[in-house]
């Protein structure tokens, strides 16, 4: 009698485990009294995950906390929490950037296998192969699964255009001598803007017009080459832009003082991330409501037609207990799956992942440029600003050495060579 | 002669405006644009005039648990000034009255301790905490400060009580009063003034850190000072959010002060002497 | 100190060496109220030297280490090099100056301007109490924030008054905190502007303790206001002098706060300081050994100065030390 009552147990039990585990249940709650802690980058998809976190918790019994910190306090935070060990936050908002570091580190579950296994749930196909390769993916490791995708993108004023005669730069030459053209100091109408702030804006928004021009960070063995003749003459052509059509604080600039910029009317275009689009359009916070296009960034002539790409993953505690780690994963799921995401963005997450998004006929309705991001994604560069373990203080001396440049304190070759040097020792 | 008089106060209180509104003008801004909507902040070139707007206080109240960051807030604040007082004051008095020139040195070693950096002693300090579990519990932060804080809380007593005659003391303790009970009943009530800006220094260090609290802390035991932080750093730098968070963090040490202005005054000119 | 003494002290203080009392109930007094005393404050001292010094202690030896959290396997000894870094490398060194330019000139910023608005509010009237009340309220406003106000403020475009600075071209086009050259002076009067008022308190409570008569004495002799200032206030303010400047100049060799938010070190390191170049470090790069070595340093630096200090006004604080 005991062996069979023993197994009639165990199958019941395995019976219960199984319909638990499929998570799709609405009836079931299988993370009941459960609560998950999501530190997350203050981005507009932010407050969205905090607003929807209640329906997961109806869903599954596990409450989120949605923690909102600042770009260097979550990454201060992250990194002591999983160095120290301590288990304070279950899932994460992972910068593009620091995927290497994370794998090298191994701070965070690897999800290949779990991919793998739920891959018909996820719809992995639906999802842009570029995001799921730069965000959160290293060399065949994933260590944290797409979330929020960004593209590079031109913003620009089509009435001051029109009124210069000109189109939406196509090239990268384009784009500079409309730059110039569209300046008019006396008038405070300026043909560019971008990140001057030492540090990572100004690092992170020199990168991106880097790759326009045509230079790269790294060569083609992975090894730094800062002082690429490409890469100075794009410092030069950088400094030139910012002396001679930027607005006289730029040079102070982080992402918060460009977008507020263009959206006061000052600047006549801004390359951006795509997740700030929809405020131009806002007129409680912008005073170009209606005026603004947006376009793919223009590349110098006989460069390929790629796209800067960035954003956002989400990354699973390795230290937390196996029952956590699949519930993480279950709100990943959960949170990233075609409705859900889809909802999110109908409320400004800006966070744009599948295929399906882009040509969703109510996203459409309500943010008519989503065709030039949909192209920008399938024609993806995440690895402009490279995802190495040592981006971090790679970051800090493109950043140092840009922003000296930028002040008049230093010279583009020497800062390059400079910082050369210096980043050669963080490859030994 | 007399106009001369009141020709100089005349001009000595003019001054003292000058100063007032040099000193109040930048703090009376920052109240001022929590009401300003979001584009006006920014306009350029700046107004003065506005349509006051309540947006800004929504979006507190919207992003930020404002009573939790202030139960926080107040808790450490609170906690970290009395376990500093507590042992701190005897220590202040403990070496006023010890007749030795090392109890000076000790005086200024204490003092000294207040410099010490948090860079390095974070570290150490965060495993540790964890290692007791008690990281991220507002424990974590008192405890930090209170080393801190009383060790300023020791030195500043010392100079009170110095400042403080020990004749009366003394004759206590002939009368028979036992060495606490002269500590607790003749010594310490002349020196309350000393304690309230004691006090007063403790709860303003530990409220305005955001250093410690940031390490230390967890979601839900975050302080006010750590989410004017990520007010701060986020993408879109919000001086209207920012402005409405600063009047929760503000406003209770300025009342805090006005009220105990008087003995935060008197506190000082007793002990400085 | 707390150990028993050899040579007998009574009760009034005077060590007396053959006193026949001694042996009946001076001993066991000063006995019972030195071992008092110690009790009173030991828990102090043994938990200041648990919480602080310990950890700071630990992190001294850190800095004799190659030691990156982030990579702890890799942790080995290096010997001083961590500390010949600072030395090395110019953003460490441009840190080293900028802080000790830094304190040196709020701190006299701050000593004159007090000094001013301590005598203009030495009279005790109701207007000075209520006057010396608002003052104070930049003192209470958190660092962090008052970073933030200036750097509204103080932008070229929308501040009211980089606006109007950058118009009248006293201040370049891009703000005074954009200027490598003007953003460490800047930062000086914005630390003033919050500190000021502390010191002007902390000297007024010491001009009130000024015995009249030597000032009145003074002014019968036929001084002149500036004779009296200089020969006789000056000189007795030293104690509360000496009091306020050790602390700013401890607070403001350690300056973090208002620097973080408003220039975070730059443009190009002219506001870079050793407590934000220690902090990207520490908590940035998680690179243990140099965040140590960069605190134990600053908190020799502090040492020094405050040596210094004692020492030249040593002499003027005899009565009361």
């Amino acid at each position: 009698m005991k062996p069979f009552i023993g197994q009639a147990t165990a199958l019941a039990l395995g019976v219960l485990a199984w319909v638990g585990g499929s998570g799709a249940g609405a009836a079931e709650k299988p993370y009941e009294g459960m609560t998950l802690n999501l530190a997350s980058q203050n981005d507009q998809f932010a407050a969205v995950l905090a607003g929807i976190a209640p329906e997961f918790e109806a869903l599954t019994g596990a409450k989120v906390n949605v923690d909102i910190l600042s770009y260097p306090e979550l990454l201060t935070k992250i990194t002591a929490d999983y160095v120290g060990h301590t288990k304070g936050y279950d899932l994460a908002t992972v910068d593009i950037v620091w995927s290497g570091q994370f794998a090298e580190a191994g701070y965070t579950v690897d999800l290949t296998d779990w991919i793998k296994r739920d891959a018909a749930e996820i719809k992995v196909d639906d999802i842009y192969p570029s995001l799921m390769a730069s965000l959160g993916g290293y060399k065949g490791k994933q260590v944290a699964f797409p979330f929020a995708g960004y593209a590079n993108v031109l913003a620009y004023r089509k009435d001051l255009y029109e009124s210069a005669g000109l189109k939406a730069p196509a090239t990268m030459e384009d784009f500079v001598a409309d730059a110039l053209k569209l300046t008019d100091k006396g008038k405070r109408v300026y043909g560019f803007v971008a990140n001057g702030q030492k540090g990572p804006a100004v690092a992170q928004d020199w990168m991106q017009y880097n790759r326009q021009f045509g230079g790269s960070i790294l060569d083609k063995d992975g090894k730094p080459a800062l002082n690429s003749p490409a890469n100075i003459a794009s410092v030069i052509a950088y400094k030139k832009l910012f002396d001679e059509a930027a607005p006289p604080g730029a040079a102070d600039y982080d992402w918060g003082g460009r977008e507020e910029s263009f959206r006061q009317g000052l600047v006549a275009n801004m390359q951006t991330w795509s997740i700030g689009a929809a405020d131009y359009d806002n007129p409680k916070v912008s005073k170009i409501a209606g005026k603004a296009g947006i376009v793919l960034t223009p590349s110098a002539q006989g460069q390929p037609q790629e796209y800067g790409i960035g954003g956002w993953a989400l990354g699973v505690n390795k230290d937390i207990d196996p029952k956590k780690q699949e519930a993480a994963w279950a709100f990943i799921k959960w949170v990233t799956s075609p409705a859900v995401h889809k909802e999110l963005n109908l409320h400004g997450a800006g966070s744009y992942l599948r295929k399906s998004e882009m040509t969703d006929p109510e996203l459409l309705a309500k943010y008519p440029f989503l065709p030039v991001i949909a192209t920008s994604f399938e024609h993806g560069d995440g690895d402009f600003r490279p995802r190495i373990p040592q981006y971090p203080e790679l970051q800090d001396l493109i950043g140092g050495a840009i922003n000296a440049v930028l002040v008049g304190q230093a010279d583009p070759k020497t800062a390059m060579d400079d910082i050369q040097v210096k980043a050669e020792a963080l490859f030994k | 002669m007399f106009d001369r008089d009141r020709l100089l106060l005349i001009v000595r209180r003019l001054a003292i405006c000058v100063v007032l509104v040099v000193a109040l003008a930048p703090v009376v801004w920052l109240f001022s644009i929590a009401y300003k909507p979001t584009s006006d902040i920014f306009a350029s070139p700046p107004t003065l005039l506005f349509s006051p707007t309540f947006d800004n206080f929504q979006s507190v109240f919207r992003y930020f648990h404002l009573g939790a960051l202030l139960e926080s807030s107040l808790i450490i604040a609170i906690g970290s000034t009395a376990l500093s007082l507590l042992i701190g004051v005897p220590a202040g008095y403990a070496l006023a009255r010890a007749e030795s020139p090392r109890a000076i040195w000790l005086a200024y070693f204490f003092l000294i301790i207040r410099t010490v950096p948090p860079i390095a002693t974070l570290i150490p300090f965060y495993l540790l905490m964890r290692d007791i579990g008690l990281l991220g519990t507002w424990w974590a932060v008192i405890i930090l400060n209170s080393a801190l804080n009383s060790a300023f809380v020791v030195w500043m007593m010392f100079s009170f009580f110095r400042a403080a005659p020990a004749s009366i003391e003394e004759a206590a303790l002939t009368d028979g009063c036992t060495d606490f009970g002269a500590f607790i009943r003749v010594a310490l009530p002349t020196v309350v003034p000393g304690l309230i800006a004691s006090a007063i220094f403790c709860i303003m260090f530990s409220w305005n850190d955001f250093l410690y609290a940031m390490f230390l802390t967890k979601a839900d035991t975050k302080t006010i000072s750590v989410a004017l932080l990520s007010a701060y750093g986020t993408k879109d730098i919000s001086w209207g959010t920012l402005g409405a968070l600063a009047h929760f963090s503000t406003l209770p040490i300025v009342a805090m002060m006005i009220l105990l202005n008087r003995y935060f005054v008197q506190g000082l000119t007793q002990g400085v002497h | 100190m707390f150990g028993v003494e050899l040579s007998v002290v009574s009760r009034d203080g005077a060590a007396s060496g053959d006193d026949a009392t001694a042996f009946s109930t001076g001993w066991s007094y000063a006995r019972k109220r030195q071992m008092f005393l110690a009790a009173l404050a030991a828990p102090a001292l043994l938990y200041v030297l648990a919480v602080a010094v310990g950890p700071m202690v630990q992190g001294f030896l850190y800095s004799f280490d190659n030691y990156n959290l982030i990579r702890p396997a890799s942790r080995h000894f290096v010997g001083l090099d961590n500390y010949l870094a600072l030395w090395r490398d110019p953003t460490a060194r441009r840190a080293v100056i900028n802080t000790f330019a830094f304190t040196f000139g709020a701190v006299t910023l701050e000593f004159v301007l007090g000094l001013g608005v301590a005598l203009l509010l030495w009279r005790d009237d109701w207007f000075n109490r209520v006057a010396l009340g608002l003052l104070l309220i930049p003192a209470t406003v958190t660092p962090l924030v008052v970073g933030l106000i200036f750097k509204a403020l103080l932008n070229p475009e929308y501040g009211m008054l980089g606006y109007p600075l950058a118009e009248l071209g006293l201040s370049g086009p891009r703000g005074l905190l954009a200027e490598p050259e003007r953003a460490l002076a800047t930062l000086v009067a914005i630390d003033a502007w919050e500190w000021t008022p502390l010191m002007a308190l902390i000297l007024l409570a010491g001009l009130k303790t000024l015995p009249t008569d030597v000032l009145e004495a003074a002014a019968v002799d036929g001084a002149t206001a500036p004779q009296r200032f200089w020969l006789v206030i000056l000189p007795l303010s030293l104690p509360a002098a000496f009091l306020a400047l050790i602390l700013r100049m401890m607070d403001a060799f350690r300056v973090f706060d208002i620097i973080f938010v408003t220039t975070s070190g730059g443009p190009a390191d002219a506001t870079n300081t050793l407590m934000i170049y220690g902090v990207k470090q520490g908590l940035e790069f998680f690179n243990i050994g140099a965040a140590s070595a960069v605190s134990t340093l600053i908190v020799v630096c502090i040492l020094v100065m405050a040596a210094a200090f004692i020492a030249v006004l040593k002499p003027g604080r005899n009565r009361h030390v």
